[in-house]
């Protein structure tokens, strides 16, 4: 059971562009938190402030590893939003997936 | 998004490499993989409005009457299935011409905002935004039609 406070949690940590990024960012391996800080030209207690938030939302986790601490990307809050969207709206975006890509194709194939 | 008669609504856009015309076309010809009728088992389709249509798959039979087709621009037709719990919600698709392309953008409305469709519409637009940068679409290859329909009847 997904409960919605949790569904808040993770819609507010993925609604800022920093936090993106940071999950992007995560998304490729763990990383110190000094080498997460770094691409972001903001105070280093911003950072903080948007870590706590992506770990109230279980977007990631902190590990020690001897005197560092690492940190690593969770995918599974984002897996169980999908299962929140209305199932007739995964449809339609499916259906017009496939849509698309056959005229996509199309277009490929008149070009040759 | 939710209206005071508490429905549910969303909206999805695409942009068509096609003039309106052909993929105004395309939507109402079941032998283009896509719109509804394709995605079928078993389907009936009197494209013109008051005409009906009738589809199914995996079990769920899904009715609706067209309510407006001016080609190439728009069609309408209401959408009536065991997950609008058997109340007429409404499919509105526009077609709008961007230089050789079409924007096509759809929306279902008047959705019974009942517990499984409560407290996500609003999340997902940016949510998938967050999914294409981050997972390529990764979302969309879990979503099976059968197990939403299968989850939707418990």
């Amino acid at each position: 059971m997904f409960l919605v406070d949790q569904l808040t949690n993770v819609l507010t940590a993925i609604s800022h562009p920093t936090r993106r990024a940071i999950i992007g960012q995560l998304a490729s391996g763990p990383a110190r938190f000094s080498d997460v800080a770094k691409p972001f030209d903001t105070a280093l207690n911003a950072v903080t402030k948007h870590l706590k938030l992506l770990e109230r939302a279980g977007l990631i986790e902190r590990r020690k590893q001897g005197r560092e601490v690492y940190i690593s990307f969770r995918a599974e809050p984002l897996r169980q939003v999908v299962g929140w969207v209305h199932h007739y709206e995964r449809f339609w975006n499916k259906q017009l997936d496939q849509f698309e890509q056959y005229f996509t194709d199309k277009k490929r194939k008149e070009k040759r | 998004m939710q209206n005071s008669r508490n429905t549910l609504q969303f909206k999805i856009e695409r942009t068509i490499p096609a003039p309106p015309s052909e993929v105004f076309d395309a939507w109402l010809n079941p032998a283009i993989p896509g719109n509804p009728w394709n995605a079928a088992e078993k389907f009936v389709l009197n494209a013109k409005v008051d005409g009906l249509f009738y589809w199914a798959l995996k079990g769920a039979s899904h009715y609706g009457r067209f309510t407006d087709i001016e080609r190439p621009g728009r069609i309408q037709h209401t959408w009536v299935s065991p997950n609008t719990l058997g109340e007429e919600s409404t499919v509105t698709i526009t077609f709008t011409p961007q230089g050789e392309e079409t924007l096509m953008t759809l929306v279902h409305s008047d959705l019974p905002d009942h517990e499984r469709a409560k407290g996500h519409v609003n999340g997902w637009n940016y949510f998938m935004d967050v999914f294409r940068e981050q997972f390529g679409n990764g979302s969309r290859k879990d979503y099976r039609w059968d197990e939403a329909h299968a989850s939707a009847e418990k």
